[in-house]
């Protein structure tokens, strides 16, 4: 039986840990040159919530019925369930553990509010509402952790502000960590969400293909400023990690740089899927502030880092449109619209549609009817209205630089040296359960 | 009524002793060191299974609230 340290960095990038960086990230360069480095393969979608969930539990995202932070109540246009962690329905890595009597300290894997009993000891995730709830297992630890920073708010034009408060969540979060590291436990996995924060925020500081990109600009180096301190803040924490810890590195999908917001649903608008009883007042506006036609509406759609599109099924929706016959042929047409669509000078996307059932074998929930990834993830969806084009160069509420990307990181390093070093090629998200308890020894 | 223990923080429950036996074989070579913790680990999940089959929303409305308002800002739910 080994024990497990598994340090989880929300959307870390190949391009930037395993190429740019690691030359100048002592501790995270070593573990990464004397480790085993997989690409790793996220799910659909590539999203926070479901893809920690996927890769701790083994399960696709159609088997938890898990796709994003946000879920349709079946029968309502405008109702939607939040993601929690009951909305996990299988037992995780620290559960298959703990039956087995083995120790975890879990701390800000998504999504664990709120806190499940477990054996040892965990701190939820960014979806905690405010530290004045009950956010750890046991109840008790919580009055260890005052001044607790779940998570930092990067759609802000106070930039300074911004990395103070970065700084100061990450400082915190590895001081908590430091002192459960001296607990006893077999498994630790934590997830420093800052990373995909500070991506978000800076990205088009950064990226010198990005259309926000200025030569010398002042925020240029914050990215790799912070993944320095993560390099500090870990070297820390490994000195309390006991030597023969197998050390796993992760993240749950990959970023770049983001080319702009496209309005899917005013785009759903033009081309007669969806028919609105009144123009939108001023841009921004969301679907639910707008009247729609849904007696003359064929489908809607929502915004994020992917688009969801929903039929106005007759028989599932409350003001039905589309017959059951004629389901299929209306998704094989929007499939075929979807995928046309070209950029705002004409050029050519790579946009794909997925039918939920060509991605999981199994589809539980409320799943969207289609699943849309517009130019390869590089444009992000915005459901809002109202605005004089569907591209949006910004994104359509607040600065946002970066958008998701399909393959993000995987090192296993064992200082006992058991594990042979170098390129191992993909590993899918889905798989890493299963490796971890191999690598423990259950 | 259970009575409370000695340290105040535990109680005591009685189980067959034929479970108890069985149990005391099945963590044998596990990290449960004792039938005890064994036995509180297996309850704590199973009543948290059964609170959460009792359908209980996880946030309060005001939470909800909060909580949706972060998602939107963090570009989740656009």
């Amino acid at each position: 039986m080994r024990k497990l340290l598994v340090i989880g960095l929300d959307a870390a990038p190949p391009r930037l840990l395993y190429e740019e960086l690691v030359g100048e990230l002592p501790t995270l360069g070593a573990l990464i040159e004397e480790g085993a480095r997989y690409q790793l393969k996220s799910c659909h979608p590539p999203i926070t919530i479901p893809a920690w969930a996927v890769m701790t539990t083994g399960k696709t995202p159609g088997e938890l019925g898990l796709y994003g932070f946000r879920h349709r109540k079946p029968g309502a246009y405008n109702e939607y369930w939040i993601a929690s962690s009951r909305s996990i329905h299988f037992p995780q890595t620290w559960d298959i553990l703990g039956r087995r009597g083995l120790r975890s300290v879990i701390v800000g894997v998504p999504p664990s509010y709120p806190p499940r009993p477990i054996r040892g000891y965990m701190i939820s995730c960014f979806i905690t509402p405010s530290n004045e709830v009950r956010f750890t297992w046991p109840p008790s630890l919580k009055r260890e952790l005052k001044d607790y920073i779940f998570d930092v708010v990067f759609r802000t034009n106070e930039r300074d502000k911004l990395i103070q408060e970065l700084w100061r969540m990450t400082k915190r979060r590895f001081q908590v960590l430091r002192m459960l590291s001296r607990r006893k436990w077999d498994f630790f996995m934590f997830v420093e969400i800052g990373v995909d924060r500070v991506q978000h925020a800076f990205w088009g500081y950064m990226d010198k293909e990005h259309h926000k990109y200025e030569p010398g600009n002042k925020y240029e180096e914050v990215i790799k400023e912070y993944y320095k301190l993560i390099d500090e803040e870990l070297e820390q924490l490994l000195k309390e990690v006991p030597k023969d810890a197998i050390i796993v590195l992760v993240s749950d999908h990959g970023a770049k740089r983001m080319k702009g917001a496209f309005c899917v649903n005013q785009w759903l608008a033009d081309e007669g899927y969806l028919k609105l009883k009144e123009e939108p007042k001023k841009p921004g506006m969301e679907l639910r502030e707008v009247e729609v036609d849904w007696s003359q509406t064929t489908a809607w759609g929502w915004g994020g880092y992917y688009a969801r599109i929903f039929i106005n099924l007759k028989g599932r929706e409350p003001h039905g449109y589309i017959d059951k016959r004629d389901y299929e042929a209306i998704r094989d047409q929007l499939i075929r619209d979807l995928e046309r669509i070209r950029g705002p000078h004409g050029e050519r996307w790579d946009t794909k549609a997925y039918r939920p059932e060509d991605l999981y074998q199994e589809v539980k929930g409320s799943p969207p009817d289609l699943i849309v990834y517009f130019d390869d993830l590089s444009w992000r969806s915005a459901g809002t209205l109202g605005w004089p084009t569907n591209y949006l160069r910004e994104n359509d509420r607040g600065p946002d630089d970066a958008v998701h990307d399909w393959y993000g990181i995987y090192v296993v390093h064992d200082p006992q040296g058991t594990i042979e070093v170098g390129e191992k090629g993909i590993m899918k998200i889905e798989c890493i359960n299963d490796h971890l308890l191999e690598l423990i020894g259950v | 009524m259970a009575s409370e223990g000695a340290s105040g923080k535990y109680t005591t429950v009685s189980i067959p002793v034929t479970l108890y036996r069985r149990i005391k074989k099945l963590i044998e070579d596990t990290g449960f060191t004792s039938v005890s913790s064994y036995v509180t680990y297996v309850l704590r999940e199973i009543v948290a299974a059964h609170e959460m089959e009792k359908g209980e929303e996880p946030f309060t409305p005001e939470d909800r609230e909060r909580i949706i308002e972060k998602l939107r800002r963090l570009g989740y739910l656009d």
